[in-house]
């Protein structure tokens, strides 16, 4: 269907005057035809256009305003249209395609997108399924796959305000790798909204048993109880965590190396040392791991009030990342944390996987192990400007190192404007959903792996569920709907019934 | 309400004689304290053998202490642990219920597909047990995934739960890359997690779940069990408080030595120093050698006459690990061919020489791929274990060119 004419423009800014009845809207995909090849365009703005003068225009709507007169224009669809500025996504040659490098015929029709202009979006290896194309606010059925492993080990941004779908997109996400052997998902849930303990979530996946929940509040049957081990703790997990003086860090440094696992015990029932320190900064030492870690001392024995456990619990850290290394889902539940404890939760088994990472690196056994992507829900908490001020942590680690060691983070956030500008450029995938907030769309703009400088105001109008992935992976700026995660859970449960197979239950005796 | 809780007594456990006896025997002693404290009952949480079809010997130990049992009016509860478990229902278990000598507490029924296990009520003090078996690489799940855990946790009284299960949230360092359940798939609000399979000592409450308790085994399992827990015990739970009984059945004495950058001499001497002026009646010695020797081979640090001497002074048993025990003149070879053959072949080049034959290289590749093909002969099917054994033998010694007799 011809949906308008190119009539004058420049390259990334193409005008093109809309046919009548036609309705464009703001990215809208529309393609050109050109000798040997096709142009894909996108919608970036709509503008009025008239054969009429201003003065004109200004008469003739004061006469029907103050006179109420009945006038009509003659022709009106050849005097008065809409005009269109579109810029060049990809020039399309057979089934490839390629950066658009000339204009398309000038005068030449477009069209609106159709399934056979998009042959060259094909299905790459490790499919990771994100939606479907998307050309303005239509949904073509064209699905959008982008290569899992090479996304998630280069990380992944997921930039938005509020309501516009963060969750929806993330729990999609999960829920394609589920099934997947390429890759593994570490959850740090502070809304405990993934599993779906109260409703629909990754638990009703049919591969159910390769999701591993991890909760401290009554783990429903087949979850585990999260419970940590004080001697899993190192002093490098605090990092971001806890703003500690240097007094401090060298008294904790000191512990660490006296008593090595013990030393969260050590300090907490003030075990002698062996070197000199103020006694003010052992007791502030104390009682800042007894607030962060909520256990108390009675009787000269720890009281664990907590997740942080002096007894069991000692292989926690050591499961969850045999789990991730099997690659499969691990949710942690941190929705009870305090932010502090959440991220000493997230820093624990992140140092322990980018340890183990690191060192299949250098055996040269990574190519055997799944990528592992950590989602990070509000990510400036631990990858904010302020906070890497104060001292490197393990995320920002990842975030700069982990491509190497298959190690991805997945950091979702309101405010992407808070991330450095060169974590925020580490990140090469970044599904833009709607940001209403012009610094913060500014932030992603200037950091996007394709050029957005004309997309302002399309990622302002992104409605919910709408996106734009813009990626070192994609072809183009590619704009998508997500599904709704409800409703992909029941067509994907229609068309993967898990084989049923019946208990024989041998070895119990059975009426 | 008195009981005991014995878990993975592994009768007819350990291939040498003396140490399936002293295994048999820690059953024996178990058993006459139960006698002696006058429990109520006895729980045995799986792996009360070793095998579903065990030896006469253990079995007879078995039944004869189970007799006894009966006799006081003491009765055994148990649910059948990956050892003691077959899936063709050929096991010892059912011939020993069949006897009335114990009673599985893994029965109920199965109603739109969930299983409602039923309780087996205990006369005497009105405990009410069931429980769950264990299977072999932890295909119980799917059991314990369709339990309908409701009325179970609704039955008021004194409940017990037995199963035979590692549990994630209790499993220790070292243990990591066991397969385990989470605690959740256990119902919840019973008195008393009588665990079995993972063989250590613990107890421990969490949240819903009171009493979560592994007496380990009732005698070590094997040489690093023998080196770590030095004996196997049980637990007697008596009106709410639970206490360890071990079972010293011999002493263990377990010497590991780092032979990093020493001499197969100097690991001898080192050996001998731990050894001097000691005396070993009634104890099995551990001896574990690690390490990368800085020179000589493995077969050179004369163990023989250790043992000897060790057995000199009344040792009851000895025993050597030395599977981290590693000499420079056998180095890791990294090879990257594609099929077994090639490797093999580039590990026998990489090889040949060390050994004298007195044969040429060629001879010697061909003795070594001809000898390695005799041994990978597998056992066929209703071949006997002597037969097979004595067959491979002969293979072996033809191969060697060697006199029968040495075999």
């Amino acid at each position: 269907m011809v949906k308008g004419r190119i009539i004058s423009g420049q390259f990334g800014s193409i005008m093109v005057r809309q046919k009548s009845g036609a309705e464009l809207e703001l990215g809208e995909l529309l393609v050109a035809e050109a000798a040997g090849s096709k142009i894909l365009m996108q919608v970036i703005d709509l503008v009025y256009g008239s054969q009429l003068s201003q003065q004109s225009l200004e008469l003739i709507s004061g006469l029907k305003l103050e006179e109420n007169a009945d006038l009509e224009f003659m022709d009106a669809e050849l005097r008065n249209y809409n005009l269109a500025v579109l810029k060049n996504l990809v020039t399309i040659k057979g089934n490839s395609a390629m950066m658009p490098k000339s204009l398309p015929e000038f005068f030449s029709e477009v069209r609106q997108v159709e399934k056979d202009d998009i042959k060259f979006l094909t299905k790459p290896k490790n499919p990771l399924f994100v939606g479907k194309l998307r050309s303005g606010s239509k949904t073509l059925d064209v699905d959008i796959f982008i290569r899992g492993d090479e996304v998630f080990s280069h990380h992944i941004l997921i930039p938005a305000t509020t309501g516009k779908g963060k969750s929806n997109l993330t729990s999609c996400i999960l829920w394609d790798c589920i099934d997947k052997d390429y890759c593994a998902n570490l959850v740090l849930d502070p809304h405990d909204e993934y599993f779906g303990r109260t409703g629909i979530g990754l638990k009703d996946h049919p591969m159910k048993e390769k999701v591993v929940y991890y909760t401290p509040k009554s783990p429903p049957p087949g979850a585990r109880s999260l419970r940590v081990n004080i001697k899993s703790l190192r002093p490098g997990h605090f990092n971001g965590v806890a703003n500690f003086s240097d007094a401090q860090r060298q008294g904790i440094a000191a512990y660490f190396r006296r008593f090595r696992e013990n030393w969260v015990e050590a300090i907490l029932l003030e075990k002698e040392v062996g070197v000199d320190f103020q006694e003010a900064t052992l007791a502030v030492l104390k009682r800042r791991l007894m607030e962060l870690l909520d256990i108390d001392v009675f009787d000269g024995k720890l009281v664990c009030n907590d997740i942080f456990t002096g007894s069991g619990a000692e292989t926690t850290v050591e499961d969850v990342c045999n789990e991730l290394e099997k690659a499969n889902t691990v949710i942690i539940d941190t929705s009870s944390f305090s932010g502090a404890v959440e991220i000493l939760v997230g820093s624990l088994v992140s140092t322990e996987i980018f340890r183990r990472y690191r060192s299949y690196k250098m055996k040269g056994s990574i190519r055997e192990k799944p990528v592992v992507s950590i989602i990070l829900e509000e990510a400036p908490r631990v990858l904010g400007r302020e906070v890497l001020e104060q001292g490197q942590n393990i995320f920002a680690t990842i975030a700069r190192e982990g491509r190497k060691f298959k190690i991805g983070l997945m950091a979702i956030t309101q405010l992407p404007s808070l991330i450095p500008r060169e974590i925020l450029a580490n990140m090469n995938t970044k599904i833009i959903l709607g940001i209403e907030m012009a610094p913060e769309r500014q932030s992603i703009i200037e950091s996007a792996s394709q050029d957005l400088s004309a997309d302002n105001r399309t990622i302002a109008s992104l409605d919910i569920g709408e996106a734009i992935i813009s990626s070192n992976f994609v072809k183009f700026a590619t704009p998508i709907k997500i599904p709704l995660f409800e409703e992909l859970v029941k067509e994907y449960q229609n068309t993967h019934n898990a084989e049923k197979y019946s208990t024989n239950y041998s070895g119990v005796k059975l009426k | 309400m008195k009981f005991a809780h014995l878990a993975d007594c592994h009768i007819g456990a350990w291939r040498d004689p003396r140490l399936r006896d002293i295994n048999a025997k820690a059953f024996e002693a178990a058993v006459d304290t139960c006698i002696w404290e006058n429990v109520d009952f006895v729980l045995i949480s799986g792996d009360l053998f070793n095998t579903s079809i065990p030896a006469i010997d253990g079995l007879k130990v078995a039944v004869s202490r189970l007799k006894q049992l009966k006799q006081h009016n003491i009765p055994v509860y148990m649910v059948a642990g990956s050892h003691d478990f077959s899936p063709s229902g050929r096991t010892m278990l059912d011939v020993l219920e069949e006897a009335e000598l114990i009673a599985n507490v893994v029965k109920g029924s199965v109603v739109d597909n969930r299983l409602k296990l039923d309780f087996t009520v205990d006369k005497k003090t009105g405990a009410k047990i069931t429980g769950m078996l264990g299977k072999k690489g932890m295909l119980e799940k799917a059991y314990y995934e369709s339990i309908d855990a409701k009325p179970l946790e609704a039955e008021p009284g004194f409940k017990i739960f037995m199963f035979h299960t590692a549990l994630t949230e209790l499993k220790p360092k070292g243990l990591e890359k066991m397969d385990s359940s989470p605690v959740s798939m256990l119902p919840r609000g019973f008195d008393y997690y009588a665990g079995g399979h993972v063989h250590i000592i613990k107890e421990e409450s969490l949240p819903g779940y009171k009493n979560i308790v592994y007496p380990g085994p009732l005698f070590p399992n094997s040489f690093r069990e023998l080196e770590e827990l030095k004996c196997g015990g049980f637990y007697i739970y008596d009106n709410g408080s639970m206490t360890y009984r071990p079972l010293q059945i011999v002493n263990v004495f377990s010497i590991a030595i780092d032979c990093s950058q020493k001499t197969p001499e100097q690991v001898e001497a080192e050996l001998r120093k731990e050894t001097e002026k000691k005396e070993f009646v009634n104890t099995i010695v551990t001896i574990r050698l690690e390490g990368t020797l800085k020179s000589g081979k493995i077969s050179e640090i004369n163990l023989k006459d250790i043992f000897t001497e060790l057995y000199e002074k009344s040792a009851f048993f000895v025993m050597h690990s030395t599977s981290g025990l590693a000499t420079k003149e056998f180095e890791e070879i990294k090879v990257s061919r594609q099929s077994v053959e090639d490797v093999e072949d580039a590990l026998i080049r990489e090889h040949i020489g060390q050994s004298r034959l007195g044969i040429g290289e060629t001879d010697e590749i061909g003795l070594v791929k001809e000898l390695i093909r005799a041994l990978n002969i597998e056992k066929q099917e209703g071949e006997k274990s002597a037969d097979y054994e004595a067959r491979i033998k002969k293979d072996a010694v033809a191969t060697l060119n060697l006199k029968e007799d040495f075999s």
